[in-house]
Parts: C-alpha cells; sequence; structure tokens
C-alpha cells in the first residue's frame, strides 16, 4: 500500500453515534479514536484484555498481538482496536456497538 | 465495626472453568482451599500469561469441574488442634489424591481431569497444545482471593441496561454491603484490613482489572463487550478487589465482614 492509498480518515461506531476519524499512518486504530478524543473502550493497550473487540465492517488490518481474539472472535469479524493498523486502502469501518 | 456479610463463598477447581458455590470453606495464605488448583497451559501461550482460559475459547465457561470428594477439600484436618496451639502454625493441605476432579463438557461428557482422553478432547476443541498443570496452591491471576459485591452487580445492571450475573466475575467472596451510597463500597476498601468471621483476616491490596471473561455468560457463553466496554470507560477497568490472607481461617456463608 503507497502513501497516497493510504486512508486518511476510518468511520467509527460507537454508542450509537457514527464518528469519521482522522488516521496517521502507523497509529493503530484506537490511538487515532483517541487522539480524535473519543472515549473508545480500552484498558491494556496490549492485545490481551479484550476490551476493545469491535466489529470490522470494511476493510482490512493486521494485529500484532491478537492474545484476547478467540477462533470465534475471528469467524465474526472481530477485531482488536488497540493492535488494528490499515494495510489496504479500502474504506475502514469499525464498529464497537456490535 | 461491621461493614458487610458474605453473601456467598465460591472455588473454581479448574482455572476458567465454571466455579462451585460452597456452604463454607477454608482460606489459607494461598486462598481458597481447592481454588483453581488445576489450570491449563497452552504451548503457543504468552510466557507471560501462558493459560489457556475462555479469552481464546469462550465454551471453556461452560465446563463444569468438581471435586469428587468435595467435603474432603472444606477444612484441613485436625484444623481445631492447628487453631487451639496459638502459634499459627499452617494446617497441612490435603493430600494430592483428594483433589481428584471431574469435568463435565458442555455435551454432557464426564471425564477424569487427568485422563489423556479429557486433554485430548479439550485440545481438540480448542486447535491448541495443553499441558495440564496441578498445585495445591490456587493458580490465580495475581492474589489469592477476590471480592466483589452484589451492589456492583446491580449498579452495573441497571447502568447498561442488561442483566449481569454476578458470576460473570468469578469471585470467591460475593458480599453484601452494610453501605448503601457507594455500590462499589469495595473500591474504597484498598489498603484495609478486614476480619471475616471468628478468624480469617484479609488486607484488600488493589482493584480488579478486567477483562474479556466478564463479556461471558456463565450459562451460554455468548459474549457481551458492552459490559466490559462500561467496566473500561466509567470504573478505570476495574470490577471488584483483591485481597491477600493475613490470618487463615474458616468462612462461612453469612459471616459478618468488619473493619481491624
Amino acid at each position: 500500500m503507497t502513501d497516497q492509498d493510504f486512508p486518511s480518515f476510518f468511520r467509527l461506531t460507537l454508542d450509537g453515534e457514527n464518528h469519521q476519524v482522522p488516521l496517521e499512518k502507523g497509529s493503530t486504530l484506537l490511538q487515532a479514536a483517541l487522539a480524535a478524543n473519543i472515549d473508545a473502550p480500552y484498558n491494556c493497550g496490549e492485545g490481551k484484555c479484550g476490551c476493545c473487540l469491535a466489529l470490522l465492517r470494511s476493510g482490512q488490518v493486521s494485529m500484532a498481538v491478537t492474545r484476547a481474539l478467540s477462533k470465534r472472535n475471528r469467524e465474526r469479524g472481530k477485531v482488536l482496536a488497540c493492535q488494528s493498523i490499515p494495510v489496504s486502502a479500502d474504506p475502514l469501518w469499525l464498529d464497537f456497538d456490535q | 465495626m461491621k461493614l458487610g456479610s458474605i453473601e456467598s463463598i465460591w472455588r473454581y477447581p479448574v482455572k476458567g472453568m465454571r466455579g462451585e458455590e460452597l456452604p463454607h470453606g477454608y482460606a489459607s495464605f494461598a486462598g481458597l482451599m481447592g481454588d483453581r488448583v488445576y489450570g491449563l497451559v497452552a504451548g503457543d501461550g504468552d510466557p507471560g500469561f501462558p493459560w489457556h482460559t475462555a479469552r481464546e475459547q469462550e465454551e471453556f465457561v461452560l465446563y463444569k469441574a468438581r471435586f469428587t470428594a468435595p467435603d474432603n477439600l472444606l477444612l484441613p484436618d485436625d484444623l481445631d488442634a492447628y487453631e487451639e496451639d496459638g502459634i499459627g502454625v499452617k494446617p497441612l493441605e490435603p493430600a494430592d489424591e483428594v483433589h481428584a476432579v471431574q469435568v463435565e463438557t458442555p455435551t454432557g461428557k464426564s471425564y477424569d481431569i487427568q485422563d489423556p482422553e479429557f486433554l485430548a478432547h479439550l485440545e481438540r476443541a480448542s486447535e491448541r497444545r495443553l499441558k495440564l498443570i496441578f498445585s495445591q496452591k490456587g493458580q490465580q491471576d495475581c492474589r489469592p482471593l477476590s471480592l466483589f459485591s452484589l451492589s456492583a452487580a446491580a449498579q452495573l445492571s441497571a447502568d447498561t441496561g442488561l442483566s449481569v450475573d454476578k458470576r460473570r466475575f468469578r469471585a470467591n467472596f460475593y458480599v453484601e454491603w452494610e453501605n448503601q451510597e457507594d455500590p462499589y463500597f469495595e473500591f474504597s476498601l484498598v489498603g484495609k484490613n478486614l476480619q471475616i468471621g471468628d478468624r480469617l483476616q484479609i488486607a484488600i491490596v488493589e482493584r480488579d482489572p478486567r477483562c474479556k471473561m466478564i463479556t461471558l455468560d456463565p450459562d451460554t457463553a455468548e459474549e457481551t463487550p458492552k459490559l466490559l466496554q462500561y467496566v473500561s470507560r466509567k470504573l478505570g477497568g476495574d470490577a471488584g478487589v483483591f485481597a491477600a490472607v493475613l490470618r487463615e481461617g474458616r468462612v462461612k456463608k453469612g459471616d459478618p465482614i468488619t473493619l481491624l
């Protein structure tokens, strides 16, 4: 993915509200949400507690640590926001309400 | 000063599996006798937390583990003699063979926990290499005892709109506080020492940081992330408290909890 292709925003759903969140290359989706002053849920920030579990409705991410992500979570399209870094130019949509 | 009382006592023979309620028990420096004496370590587990739990396999909370001789693990033998001795000698733990456990799978099949077929079943179900670990000293995550109040469960239910079953929090002691103002009263006890019943004394050492385990319905293993999200955003990620044992002793349902 080139810098030009890198998505500059992603959509985040939390408490029934949709946000357009600015995204900087190298940031996780959680870091981007917190930088945008969104009260996103998280605890350890290390992929271990599962607090930032969310449904990735569209887009693709890579995750370095996925300890709290079960096989069932993966099959249901869940990701850990604290570990998620975009790896495609596809529009990203992260939903904490599902 | 009485702060509250013990509503129920729970132990978890196998770390991560369903717990069992006890009429009474014995809290040693290592925790409630029989609590988390078995656990399963994953070959691909994090070196810092190698345990296989319901974080990796949600249905793990549906496995029912029970001691085949449960009464023998409620109190140490000759406890009266130890307590009368007066110098606080630690009672002998029951022998290893007294800790025999049967596990019932979610589909109703029962295994002896030491049966290699049981490990093979779990490895197939979890798609992981697992190793059974036994230790008479409990294999709790952080501290020997955990407490959680019914008022906290009720407040979480009210605030989230969920019906929050206390068992999600996998505490050893569920408590009812006299304090009706603060539903999370146990947080205010961090750093304080308490007596439970006639002899047991504990120190409340820290708040209990929570993970995915509380999102799992103890009867269905279905996940409700909203509960952990709420705990994270409104309670700093914590629910309930951890305790260390200062003086070993018996504990029974209804015991008063007093401030030392």
